[in-house]
């Protein structure tokens, strides 16, 4: 599969070995102003009309002239081999215009959904009989349908060279002196489970050919990587290929290349000699396009009679599906001197992960932060007193310190009971913290600038908005830096024929964009400053900027009248990305309040409280909005999503938006975002580091409320329930 | 527009509420005769083929041809370029292709085209008056009551629904009346704020 | 979906000429179509012909103490009827917790109750399960969790209706008509149990159908309770209706169904027993959620489920008796 998402390395260092400088050098040419006019403050998203009318135009939503439909053949089969294969009735099918085979008699297929092959027909309903009619006969195998079968002594072998892959054990410190000092020592078993990205608009494209150059317009969070993915499948120069994503319906990290339903697509029109949209059902998506792996870990941890950290011992595991692997972070955050970890990659037959909203740091807090708290009972300690006294040292990478008591303020931490809610009746409240770390740093986008004669502002860069709002802080910075408005500025992106960004992963498209945005508008700006310097009679370097205006030898004019002076040969600049303006490191944390109803195990999450950092804010409301949508994510992977595999046959049992649980309005709980600005650092991005902590600090809240801990996510009703009868009963 | 002809007692029956009934039938069917009820019957039908179907769609009537099997949201989509809503999990449980009919919200994923006909079906297409936003989209606008944008239009036409039935809900009312939608990206926050946020009432 | 050939009744009369197929699953009805046009969508069933009933009777009738509710009507109607909230607040609870609001627009009566099973198994093509037609229950030996507790199986579905459970507890009927005229079921004898009925979860024949739910007086307390784990829209977990005739302060008789826990709407004589002749306390509602879930048998991964059927229980009892 391809799979090209910027999987963050889980073995770099614990950020206290890494300690971003206080203040890093600034950009020589175009820093960020000192102070600003419009970045920090709430602007509207730009595309917002757009989306709210309806008029947006998604991959889902385009339609060409003699488009055709495009239907992809999978395996019901989790593991089987293929005996025949007949499309004969297929390709004589009403409607039929094109059919591919990709599979021969002999070939495995290692998870429900592989690809077969496709068709295209002139509407859905044909494309979806002439599907059926395709014969397939198959040798079903036994399949692995979770970590259990799989790690078996005697579990068939599916995979090559084996069904597990054991890791090279990390070792730091001396883990026995470091036990012996302990004065307690807990040991647990964690859980997390698999997620699906479930981006609302399903993976897919549009293939248009036009003799040997081909238009995609594609559901992808990479227009440049896509385009890359079908020249290199397709064996066609990258100069053929265009790449259209003006709007995206969600990606989450599961949108990078073209995938093979792209790579199919484009075949099909090819063979077809019609566009063909070939978009994803539900079904599908579940099941293909990539999910977040599940990780286990058997602790050992120790901690001294005064409360700080002096071992740490894991042996973990988890499945990333055929073949994938699934590591990730551990431990996390806080500094265990002596430390092992020992990860095995576990591989069943379900479909492959793929990065997910900030890869392995959620699975690491949580089975961190769950121990924290246990620790800190062990000794008697708060469990923020405790996180305090076993942080990394503070850097502005590294805040903690500071933002723990914010938070703890805000949610009225001082009204928490020691553990297990004493009020009498069957509900329970409880409060939870964690923290959380990410990278975001980018580099690398170009762009380029036009100004006109009429003074209108084109910003071309070959980035992607995918629900971050990042045409809105483009068109930010080029307003900040040329003095117009938001409104004065036309950000165009979503295409690959614009200058090359990498993909929006990783939470670095702000880190990489907008360095690239003021530099270009800056070069812009001096380019119109080089340009009309003899027609105002001064020097360039004498010319300045004002806020709709500019001003020379003591006369100011309206931006309109200096562009005017162009004539009709715009200013056309290009710029990239350069150092001084962006930074990577974050840090963050959470609280959480929830409301257990110990006589059912039902959850309800209450409140969350946040103190989140991205270095320079550019727009605080969409960044807002960015800590709203990661705490959301987080309160499902906590207690609603899961796949379900059956463990018979390793089916996904719930590949729907009915049994596979998200959050609706009124699972909502209240947010407080704390968004800390750091100006002195640059840009650095904020989509992952909101989702990594949530999780964790409710589950914390849960053990709070109830005073039993739950160290598998995510807490639904049956584990909750179990686990109080177990403690003593429900009542 | 055609509707059938109805030859039994109708006065217990309530039609202010039905989905257009108003379904064109085929030129030799004979109804259903009371007198002979076991015996096979010649029944009106359409289908499976293409029949004639006519949407009327924020105000305007469209004429097409779709098989039974067609639901409104796909009609819309493919075969009128109506693309607003949105198709997302095609199962009536995210509400991505919420329409209103007669001040109702509806799932257009999980309607025939067929049965959608004789009323006006309101999308999130014509909520717009030429380039000015409904209030109600204004506020989603204000209020960062979106991201990627895809759960967009199935949130304000719930919305729009909610506040021309209440105009001043209060949040329980509005996040019961919301629940029918689901965000990925998580703007529940901002969604709430917006439906919280259109004072004064909103014209149906 | 495969493609079917469609037929818009009128009424009653037209319905049973179209639906003219005995055999199951050929020719069906449609009501809302949010239940079947999923069922079509997944290939779990593939009519021939589709014959809308939404020319049933769309009325809600007092009469006779009670009322006469068409299968026709939607249950957002329902929920909204001033009548039916003011005397039978369990079906009033059940209808507004019925899905979303899109749902409730939508869907009918009629449909609820006749609505097919939710179970992963069922309503995924890949599982040939005992529902249709083929050799294994995948949910003994797999997934359960939200499977039943009660009922001795072969096949192990929740019936899905929210709406059956408090229609039983108030002691109604179904008027069902068909080719041979109109007859009336009583609503706990209407539902059948897998291992008398298979292939289908009612006694119905694939060319009858529910024209009105009929609903006798009810007692002068009841209430429904129902436990989900998402609050926005989720299958329950477990739901109760209680309909209890006082005596003064004291239950003269007691009708307890629970939902969500079995192939049928589950009454439980055994805790309407605890109930009878009793002034109900809370010690009193716990000794009947207890007798209610006494003959509970878990699968081996739904254990939870008795002790959230129990709760639902004991609260609908106190809710009744607090209204």
């Amino acid at each position: 599969m391809d799979n090209r998402s910027p999987i963050p390395d889980p073995r770099a260092p614990q950020v206290a070995e890494v300690q971003a400088p206080a203040r890093p050098p600034q950009h020589e040419k175009y820093p960020w102003p000192e102070k600003t006019r419009l970045l920090g403050t709430r602007v509207s998203r730009i595309d917002g009309p757009l989306k709210v009318s309806g008029r947006a135009k998604y991959s889902y939503d385009i339609v060409r002239p003699g488009m055709i439909y495009g239907r992809i053949l999978r395996s019901p089969h989790a593991h089987a081999r293929l005996k025949s294969i007949d499309a004969a009735a297929a390709e004589k099918a009403p409607g039929v215009k094109a059919v591919l085979i990709t599979i021969k008699p002999g070939d495995k297929v290692l998870f429900p959904g592989e690809e077969i092959g496709a068709l295209a027909a002139a509407t859905e309903q044909q494309a979806a009989d002439a599907l059926r009619m395709i014969k397939v006969e198959w040798e079903v195998l036994p399949a692995l349908a979770n970590v259990e079968q799989a790690m078996r002594p005697e579990a068939p072998q599916v995979f090559t060279p084996a069904n597990t892959r054991k890791g090279t054990a990390q070792e730091d410190g001396d883990l026995t002196a470091g036990f012996k000092s302990a004065a307690f020592t807990v040991e647990g078993t964690y859980s997390t489970q698999v997620q699906t990205h479930t981006s609302l608009e399903t993976h897919g494209c549009v293939c248009e050919w036009n003799g040997d150059n081909l238009t995609a317009w594609v559901s992808t969070q990479a227009v440049h990587g896509t385009r890359e993915g079908f020249a290199q499948g397709l064996k066609i120069p990258q100069a053929n290929v265009r790449v259209i994503t003006e709007f995206m319906g969600g990606g989450f990290g599961s949108k990078f290349g073209p995938d093979m339903q792209g790579l199919l697509c484009a075949r099909l029109a090819k063979a077809a000699n019609a566009p063909v949209k070939l978009m994803l059902d539900r079904k599908e998506e579940h099941l293909t396009t990539g999910n977040r792996p599940s990780a286990f870990a058997k602790v050992k941890a120790g901690v001294s009679a005064d409360g700080k950290l002096t071992a740490f011992d894991a042996t973990t595991w988890g499945t990333g599906g055929a073949g994938a692997g699934s590591d990730y972070p551990l431990p996390y955050i806080y500094v265990f001197p002596n430390r092992r970890r020992m990860h095995t990659d576990v591989y069943i037959n379900s479909g492959q992960q793929r990065a997910m909203r900030a890869p392995g740091h959620p699975q690491g807090c949580f089975v961190t932060e769950v121990l924290m708290d246990e620790l800190a009972d062990q000794v008697r300690m708060d469990p923020v007193e405790f996180r305090l006294k076993n942080l990394p040292p503070l850097a502005p990478n590294a805040m903690w310190a500071k933002y723990f008591p914010i938070g703890a303020e805000r949610i009225n931490w001082k009204s928490r009971h020691v553990t297990g809610d004493p009020t009498p009746g069957p509900i329970k409240r409880g409060l939870g913290c964690s923290a959380n770390r990410w990278g975001g740093a980018g580099t690398g986008a170009r762009a380029h600038c036009e100004i006109a004669g009429d003074g209108s502002v084109v910003m071309r860069c070959g980035t992607q908005d995918i629900g971050t709002g990042n045409r809105t802080i483009m068109a930010m910075v080029v307003a900040e830096t040329l003095g117009l408005e938001v409104p004065q500025v036309t950000i165009e992106l979503g295409d690959s024929n614009h200058p090359f960004a990498p993909g929006s992963g990783g939470s670095t498209t702000a880190a990489a964009v907008m360095p690239a945005m003021r530099v270009t508008a800056g070069k812009a700006r001096d380019a119109l400053f080089e340009r009309i310097a003899p027609q105002l009679g001064v020097a360039a370097g004498d010319i300045t900027i004002g806020v709709g205006t500019v001003s020379a030898g003591g006369k100011t004019i309206t931006w309109r009248d200096a562009c005017r002076m162009l004539g009709t040969v715009p200013v056309s600049v290009d710029g990239q990305w350069e150092r001084g303006l962006s930074a990577g490191g974050t840090s963050g944390v959470q609280f959480a309040e929830v409301e257990v109803d110990i006589e059912t195990g039902i959850t309800k999450v209450k409140k969350i409280v946040c103190v989140q950092d991205c270095g320079l804010i550019v727009d605080l409301k969409t960044a807002e909005t960015q800590c709203y949508g990661g705490i959301i994510s987080g309160v499902n992977y906590a207690v609603f999503e899961e796949r379900i595999l059956d463990r018979n046959t390793a089916n996904m049992v719930n590949p729907n938006m009915e049994w596979y649980h998200m959050a609706g309005q009124s699972d909502i709980p209240e947010i407080d975002v704390v968004l800390v600005d750091q100006p002195e650092r640059g840009v650095i991005g904020i989509g992952e580091p909101p989702a990594v902590a949530t999780a964790a600090a409710v589950a914390n809240a849960i053990r709070n409320a109830t005073g039993v801990t739950l160290r598998s996510i995510p807490i639904t009703p049956d584990k909750l329930l179990t686990e109080l009868e177990r403690a003593g009963g429900t009542n | 527009m055609a509707r059938k002809k109805r030859t039994h007692d109708e006065s217990r029956r309530d039609f202010l509420r039905t989905i257009g009934a108003g379904a064109v039938v085929s030129a030799s069917a004979s109804l259903a005769t009371p007198s002979d009820a076991t015996a096979q019957q010649a029944v009106a039908t359409l289908g499976p083929g293409e029949v004639p179907v006519t949407l009327t769609i924020n105000g305007r009537r469209h004429q097409l041809s779709v098989e039974p099997r067609v639901t409104l949201l796909d009609a819309m989509r493919t075969r009128l370029e109506i693309t607003g809503q949105k198709r997302v999990c095609d199962r009536g449980a995210c509400g991505a292709c919420t329409v209103i009919i007669e001040g109702r919200t509806y799932y257009s994923c999980s309607m025939l085209a067929i049965e959608a006909q004789g009323k006006n079906i309101r999308t999130v297409d014509g909520l717009a008056n030429g380039n000015t936003l409904h209030p109600v989209q204004q506020a989603f606008c204000d209020n960062d009551g979106l991201m990627c944008g895809f759960c967009t239009p199935g949130f304000v036409m719930a919305t729009v629904a909610l506040l021309e039935k209440n105009p001043n809900p209060t949040p329980e009312q509005a996040k019961k009346a919301l629940d029918g939608n689901l965000c990925r990206c998580g703007t529940n926050i901002g969604v709430l704020k917006a439906a919280l946020a259109v004072k004064g009432g909103i014209r149906g | 979906m495969k493609a079917f050939t469609y037929v818009n009744a009128a009424n009653e009369k037209e319905a049973i000429a179209a639906l003219q197929s005995a055999e199951r699953g050929r020719m069906l009805p449609m009501a809302g179509g949010m239940d079947l046009l999923g069922l079509m969508k997944d290939y779990i069933v593939s009519p021939e012909r589709v014959v809308s009933i939404k020319g049933l009777d769309q009325t809600i009738a007092a009469g006779d103490g009670g009322l006469k509710i068409g299968a026709a009507v939607k249950i957002a109607d329902l929920a909204e009827h001033a009548v039916a909230r003011k005397m039978f607040p369990a079906l009033v609870t059940a209808a507004e917790g019925v899905g979303t609001p899109q749902i409730r627009n939508m869907g009918t009566v009629g449909g609820n109750i006749m609505q097919r099973p939710r179970c992963w198994y069922f309503r995924n093509e890949e599982f040939n399960c005992l529902k249709k037609g083929g050799s294994r229950c995948f949910a003994v030996e797999g997934e359960n969790q939200f499977h039943a507790i009660f009922g001795d199986g072969p096949c192990h579905i929740v019936h899905p209706s929210s709406l059956a459970v408090p229609v039983i507890a108030y002691g109604g009927r179904f008027r069902v008509a068909g080719p041979n005229g109109a007859r009336e079921i009583d609503a706990g004898e209407f539902f059948q149990l897998p291992n008398a009925n298979l292939y289908g979860e009612n006694v119905l024949q694939p060319n009858e159908i529910i024209t009105h739910v009929i609903l006798p007086a009810p007692g002068q307390k009841s209430a429904s309770y129902e436990v989900r784990f998402k609050q926005s829209h989720d299958w329950p977990l477990a739901a109760a209706s209680v309909n209890l005739v006082m005596s003064g302060p004291t239950v003269k008789s007691a009708r307890i169904v629970m939902g969500a826990v079995a192939p049928i709407p589950w009454r439980v004589p055994a805790a309407e027993r605890v109930l009878a002749g009793k002034a109900i306390t809370e010690a009193i509602a716990t000794d009947a959620a207890n007798a209610a879930v006494a003959g509970a048998r878990p699968m081996s991964g739904n254990k939870y489920k008795i002790q959230i059927a129990r709760t639902a229980v004991k609260r609908a009892i106190l809710a009744a008796i607090r209204a």
